[in-house]
């Protein structure tokens, strides 16, 4: 009948959540730390989980398990983890640690996952919907201050027409083609001489939908503000999981039922590519908000991403899961830093606080060092191998334009990432930051690891990376 | 598919009673009597009095509240209807199925309910 | 001679279009609600000309009688200055007219180009079976063919219960909520006092105005939460 175990992480993890809530509601008395702690843990167990899935597809060929699929979940969790982590601490000092954070933060992610396994336009919609509707409640989740109302209003109401766009799309999709299942969808798409317009213009609204998920310009607007106003572990999480499923999901849909119609999409993304790039690195010179700065810098980093998806090649894929996988972790790094930012009990987010912390606070000022190298693309770290990667595949494939854009606005990016550095370690110093709790030094010194030590285990990562990538290709 | 549309002509003709019996109310008041405006006669009142303020107020945001929680219930009662006809045929999988479907939904008013959101005070 | 359905259609299209049009240029927001109810009920009969029953129905439950009355106590609720609010128009306008030009264009371009893939027939993942109705044949495909997609949308549902509560549901200080458990347990002699009165003495001499001080501090501030049953 039906395979029921394919989904099997999924509903563990769904059914931990709702377990949670109504322990925590049930509870009665101030447990945002414990549920905290069990979400982490359910998503522990998810992971083993997801380690252990074979590949099948099941419920009338909707949802798809592979290796991309699992490196995709792999990924999605270790990110919501860490970002999760960051909230423990965060929330309570701001006066917002309620346990419905964590409990949406799950449902976000089992959302993602959903995605990440999609194998129907349908259950990209719906895996879409669940992970951005949590979204929405946790960028407003610090409700009493003006700032985080205003991001969740606005990332909802910019986010729901980005939804239209992207129902749009696949309705005139399946108007064309009859299905909107991926493994269907190809016999549609090469029956046709020549492409229908209909569909062209299908395939360009679902790309705008994800496109508006990833921040890429110019579906970018929402990006600076919402970064700005939501409560910083929010943001945390917006900037790594939320970011990794939209363009898993995309690569699948591009590579797979439109892969024959690759001369339609190709130039879309490459404009979205060089335009995000550009963006990314010279509106984020200006900047004296570090939040915003983040902002400004996903952006670039979703444009330099993209380069990857440009050619439609095994090597391209290959190389935006490896660029995804270490932007996950300096992301979570970085943003643990911003966190640790706190004087007299209140959190700062200017740059100008940051002044002389490495006199202060050497392992902080070090640390942010390292992630902002990384994200400038300095050898040897993590993030100069994801850039590595996706320029290699675009030049394979001839697209030196693109190359020459990212490594031109990497030169640029590499401008605002250094003063960071210049004003954490030749500015005269600023009054030193709150201690710092465990939890985020810890995951600042996970993310410091892994970013720093990347090099190392090179080999098993672009493995499994490859062996992800060569799933949409078989 | 014409039977189905055949099943609403009723409907249709309803509407048609309703909206001619609606328009020659309004049209036939409009034609027959004498209409003679002037400012005191239009201006608007309360009881006789000069309109205090404006009608539109600030509302609670518990109603809104209330509302939201009715129209999620609301969706997953539109869920029960195709069900409902059709359980003879999907057998225990769909029963099952619901039933799950439920759950969840019970979940989430069981949390509302110790939350507090159903008291009015 | 058109047919009555294609009659019915272009009626229901042109009220559909005019009431969506009168939405976005009513200056009254409460006009404005009341042409999106209008709009919904056209978009209805759209959908039974086009043979979903179920939705059609679904349309007139679910937005007509939830959703546009949520709108309206969202308007009212929001209490701006719609003149104020409508300031802006003249400036965006021009923006707002670019977009909505290309959206057009490339309807257009659709609308004239549209093809139809030759195998999309045959692709359908469920086509509605013959002889049966709309809602019979969603019945028969969405709680077993489409069971993920069912449960996640139940998902969904959850999170939007859990979102409404976190953002406006407070717990109000001073108020009196009803505890019913309190009030069963609660016994007689905990509240009512039997004295011997003497005769001509006054209430004030007897010191019985108010309920004598007891251990529970419950009792003695009225306006706690955990006092509700004393009345």
């Amino acid at each position: 009948m039906m395979n029921w175990a394919a989904a099997s992480p999924e509903i563990f993890l769904a059914v931990a959540g709702m377990a949670i809530l109504l322990f925590g509601v049930l509870l009665k008395k101030e447990n945002a730390a414990l549920c905290t702690m069990l979400v982490l843990g359910a998503f522990a167990a998810t992971f083993v989980m997801v380690m252990q899935t074979v590949p099948q597809t099941a419920y009338s060929s909707l949802f798809v398990t592979d290796a991309f699929a699992s490196y995709a979940k792999l990924l999605i969790l270790a990110g919501g983890a860490l970002t999760m982590v960051l909230s423990l601490d965060y929330n309570e000092r701001q006066g917002i640690g309620r346990f419905e954070f964590p409990v949406l933060m799950l449902f976000s992610t089992v959302g993602m996952m959903t995605m990440a396994s999609a194998a129907n336009l349908m259950t990209l919609y719906m895996g879409l919907e669940l992970m951005s509707l949590s979204i929405y409640v946790l960028a407003a989740f610090a409700r009493e201050e003006l700032r985080s109302a205003e991001a969740g209003l606005k990332y909802f109401v910019l986010s729901a027409l980005a939804s239209g766009l992207l129902l749009y799309g696949i309705s005139l999709t399946y108007g064309f083609a009859g299905t909107m299942d991926f493994a269907k969808l190809p016999d549609a798409v090469t029956g046709v001489d020549g492409v229908s317009t209909g569909l062209m213009v299908g395939i360009a609204f679902v790309i705008a939908g994800l496109a508006f998920k990833l921040s890429a310009v110019p579906f970018h607007m929402w990006t600076p503000d919402v970064y700005e106003g939501a409560p910083t572990p929010v943001t945390a999480f917006m900037s790594t999981a939320p970011k990794v499923a939209p363009f898993v999901v995309l690569l699948r849909v591009l590579i797979g039922p439109f892969g024959h119609v690759s001369v339609q999409w190709q130039p879309i993304i490459e404009v979205v590519s060089i335009a995000s790039m550009l963006l990314g690195s010279f509106a984020a010179i200006g900047q004296t908000n570090i939040k915003r700065l983040m902002a400004y810098s996903s952006i670039g980093h979703m444009g330099y991403a993209l380069v990857g998806l440009a050619p439609g090649t095994e090597s391209g894929v290959r190389g935006v899961l490896i660029y995804l996988l270490t932007y996950v972790a300096m992301s979570a790094g970085a943003f643990a830093c911003v966190i640790a930012m706190r004087r007299q009990g209140k959190s700062v987010e200017r740059i100008s606080d940051l002044a002389g912390l490495a006199k202060t606070d050497l392992p902080l000022a070090s640390l942010l060092t390292l992630f902002m190298f990384s994200m400038a693309g300095v050898p040897p770290f993590a993030g100069f191998f994801g850039k590595l990667y996706v320029f290699l595949a675009a030049v394979q494939s001839g697209l030196w334009l693109l190359a020459i854009v990212g490594i031109l606005t990497s030169v640029v990016a590499c401008y605002y990432y250094i003063r960071i550095i210049k004003v954490m370690f030749f500015d005269a110093p600023a009054p030193a930051f709150d201690t710092r709790s465990a939890s985020v030094s810890f995951v600042a010194i996970a993310s410091g690891m892994f970013t720093l030590l990347f090099v190392l285990a090179l080999g098993p990562f672009t493995g499994a990376a490859e062996a992800a990538a060569r799933v949409l290709f078989g | 598919m014409h039977l189905v549309l055949a099943n609403y002509f009723p409907v249709l003709v309803f509407l048609a009673i309703a909206l001619g019996i609606g328009g020659a109310m309004v049209g036939g008041s409009m034609l027959v009597a004498r209409q003679m405006p002037y400012a005191e006669k239009v201006s608007a009142y309360e009881c006789g009095f000069e309109a205090f303020g404006d009608a539109r107020r600030r509302f609670d945001v518990r109603f809104y509240l209330v509302a939201i929680l009715f129209i999620i219930f609301d969706l997953e009662v539109a869920f029960l209807f195709p069900w409902a006809i059709s359980l003879g045929r999907i057998g225990l999988f769909g029963f099952f199925s619901m039933l799950a479907f439920l759950g969840v939904l019970t979940v989430g008013f069981i949390y509302e309910w110790c939350k507090g959101a159903l008291e009015w005070e | 001679m058109i047919s009555a359905s294609a009659f019915f259609f272009y009626l229901f299209s042109a009220i559909l279009l005019a009431s969506a049009a009168a939405v976005v240029t009513s200056r009254n927001p409460v006009h404005a609600v009341l042409f999106l109810i209008l709009a919904f009920f056209n978009a209805a009969g759209l959908f039974l000309l086009a043979g979903a029953e179920f939705l059609a129905m679904i349309l007139l439950i679910v937005y007509v009688g939830a959703v546009a009355v949520l709108f309206l106590f969202v308007v009212m609720m929001l209490d701006v200055d719609f003149v104020q609010l409508r300031e802006g128009v003249q400036k965006y306008a021009p923006v707002g007219a670019a977009v909505g030009a290309v959206l057009f264009g490339e309807l257009w371009a659709v609308v004239l180009g549209w093809q139809v893939s030759p195998g999309a027939d045959s692709l359908q993942g469920s086509p509605t079976p013959a002889n049966m109705d709309n809602t019979h044949a969603l019945g028969q495909v969405l709680y077993t063919d489409y069971v993920y997609l069912f449960q996640v949308s139940s998902l969904i549902l959850l999170v939007a219960m859990i979102g409404a509560i976190v953002l406006t549901h407070r717990r109000r200080e001073g108020t009196r909520r009803q505890n019913i458990t309190m009030q069963q347990t609660r016994s007689v002699r905990d509240t009512l006092e039997t004295l011997q009165v003497r005769m001509g003495a006054g209430v004030q001499e007897l010191g019985i105005l108010r309920p004598r001080p007891r251990a529970e501090p419950a009792e003695e501030e009225p306006r706690h939460e955990h006092a509700a049953g004393d009345h």
